[in-house]
């Protein structure tokens, strides 16, 4: 690239044009953030502080007292599709790249196909199924449903990944006597444990911040997780801005850490998922 | 239900005669799947299936608790044709659609090339972009419903300011402004996604082929037209019908917005589906609409398949 933009003034100003568009990026999640931390007669004073104002944790206590409890329902949710995520899709994804089975075809085309229905769909219809099985307003039918934005994308970034792991080392792991499932579980596994971390990191975001299915599936009383507890803020006739902004900021945490703890897997996950998919 | 499978003792054990080491791989692979083809089966399959037989159901709310109801004919999709929002929403839906691909596209594609270029602090730039992607999207909604607000919003304090309106105005309950809004709130959140997948596209483009073409003296304008995007085209298509599902299954962040108002100005195929099923419990008139929204979406999957097409047969396990 070097020959292609040599000039210093050239570069300091793609530096400004970079910082230009993150700030408009960014600026929503800045807004938010002092937000949570400005007083209800700040919010409500129909002018806008672009710095902070009045700075107040009386926000988080609010939503401390009321959320608490909604915060453990998320965490719940999102580990537990975490984990479905996983328990379903390495298996399939290792089947579907190091062994030559017919179905592979199909399997793999309805995965694709599985990405494309609108979850609205599958929760008008999972709503019904959900109440004939007694799994409306429980944790499990959540997260059979959160699933099904996790476990597609899972089987196929993970699948892309298996392909690159040498076949001498599984035929080595067989030689000395390992079974199929432990060669999986002692070779496959740790030496895919980037992949693996990717799409729990990924299923844990889908649990975390699903609204659709929380909205739909529960019935807003029993179980109710961060998401859900954000739009009833929002539904009230004047909306609590204060309470409002905490919450955000709270749900907005996980994404925080896992962008720090997981950068280069988010963004090799996003792209391998999408492309090789 | 994994855990006794490779361990001598397979089924066929028992007739005395062991499994040969391609039958029991087989069998392994087929056990491997089993959970993925019973979830694909129960959590997608299921539903859909369910859904096309309940948009021939006569449903009431005192139906719901039944598996099945009176057979309605064609009576929702009748429904369907003639009700003027659903008409609406369709609509909107591809105004929306079609605006946010856009915009997605341009600054998504902007900000790739971008980050192509060699400058200070790129690497913190590309990384910080990604984060409106992992955001929950109620979240997305209420920071737009926040900047967009009527008085003491960042938006309408910003235009005054800087003198481009003197009166604020009403971004979510004018039926002028509101879609305009949801879609603005849209392309926020597309953009991450359109820049990664361009940007890692252009990774992939070989540095000789560019500066070949600029030793025949190419443009920067003409390097970009003739050079870059045939090289990437696969990637843009792609990524933009990625673009187009993600967009038509908006849901969320409507909802958030504006639930669908005011006077349905925002209201979309997912939002009134959303409507008819579970704020007046018409089922049998919401898997109407979601048949239709379902047939939509999947407008783009043939092609889909084909651009994938490549990694469909794929396998790199060993040759037998």
């Amino acid at each position: 690239m070097s020959r292609l933009q040599n000039s210093r003034a050239l570069r300091w100003l793609c530096t400004l044009a970079a910082a230009a568009g993150l700030v408009v990026m960014l600026f929503p999640i800045y807004a938010v953030l002092v937000g949570s931390f400005e007083s209800t007669e700040t919010l409500f004073s129909g002018t806008y502080y672009w710095l902070p104002h009045a700075p107040t944790l009386d926000n988080f206590r609010t939503v401390f007292n009321a959320q608490s409890a909604n915060v453990l329902t998320s965490l719940i949710v999102g580990v537990g599709t975490a984990v479905l995520a996983l328990v379903v899709a390495v298996p399939a994804a290792y089947a579907l790249a190091k062994y030559r089975l017919r179905v592979t075809v199909v399997i793999v085309s309805s995965l694709l196909i599985c990405q494309i229905v609108p979850s609205i769909v599958l929760a008008t219809s999972l709503f019904i199924i959900f109440h004939w099985v007694h799994l409306v307003n429980t944790y499990p039918g959540l997260i059979i449903a959160d699933g099904t934005y996790a476990i597609p994308f899972a089987i196929l970034v993970l699948r892309a990944f298996f392909f690159s792991l040498p076949n001498e080392v599984l035929q080595a792991s067989r030689v000395d006597g390992a079974s199929e499932w432990q060669t999986f579980l002692r070779i496959v596994v740790p030496l895919g444990r980037s992949a693996v971390i990717t799409v729990a990191v990924f299923a844990f975001l889908n649990g975390w911040g699903d609204f659709i299915f929380a909205l739909t599936i529960l019935n807003g009383a029993t179980i109710v997780p961060v998401t859900l507890g954000i739009y009833t803020y929002l539904g009230n006739y004047t909306t609590d801005w204060g309470a409002v902004m905490a919450a955000a900021a709270f749900a907005m945490v996980p994404a925080a850490v896992m962008l720090v703890i997981a950068q280069r897997y988010i963004a090799s996950g996003l792209t391998a998922g999408s492309v090789v998919g | 239900m994994l855990a006794n499978l490779g361990t001598p003792p397979v089924p066929g054990a028992a007739e005395g005669k062991r499994l040969s080491g391609q039958q029991r791989r087989k069998l392994a692979g087929w056990l491997f799947l089993t959970p993925a083809i019973l979830y694909i089966l129960f959590a997608f399959g299921l539903p859909i299936v369910y859904n096309v037989l309940l948009s021939f159901e006569n449903t009431s709310p005192a139906t719901i608790a039944d598996l099945t109801a009176p057979f309605a004919g064609l009576a929702n999709y009748r429904f369907i044709v003639d009700d003027p929002t659903t008409r609406t929403s369709l609509v909107h839906t591809f105004e929306f659609t079609v605006g946010s691909l856009i915009g997605q596209f341009i600054i998504g594609f902007s900000l790739a090339l971008l980050f192509t270029l060699r400058f200070p602090g790129r690497t913190l730039a590309r990384s910080f972009v990604i984060v409106p992607w992992l955001l929950p999207l109620i979240v997305t909604g209420v920071i737009f419903k926040f900047m967009f607000q009527l008085e003491g919003g960042a938006v309408n304090q910003l235009l005054m300011d800087v003198g481009l309106v003197h009166q604020p105005l009403d971004w979510l309950d004018d039926p002028h402004l509101a879609l305009w809004t949801i879609l603005i709130a849209n392309i926020w959140l597309g953009v991450p996604f359109f820049t990664l997948l361009l940007y890692s596209a252009l990774q992939d483009v070989p540095v000789d082929v560019k500066e070949a073409a600029l030793m025949d003296g190419a443009g920067p304008w003409q390097r970009l037209r003739l050079i870059i995007v045939p090289i990437i085209l696969p990637v843009i298509e792609i990524t933009v019908l990625l673009g187009f599902v993600f967009t038509v299954k908006v849901f969320d962040l409507v909802i958030a917005l504006t639930g669908g108002g005011p006077a349905n100005a925002t209201q979309l195929v997912t939002t009134w589906s959303y409507n008819l099923s579970f704020q007046e419990f018409s089922f049998g008139e919401g898997a109407a609409l979601n048949n239709v929204l379902l047939v939509l979406a999947m407008i783009c999957a043939p092609l889909y398949l084909l651009l994938s097409r490549g990694s469909l047969r794929r396998s790199s396990g060993e040759e037998r």
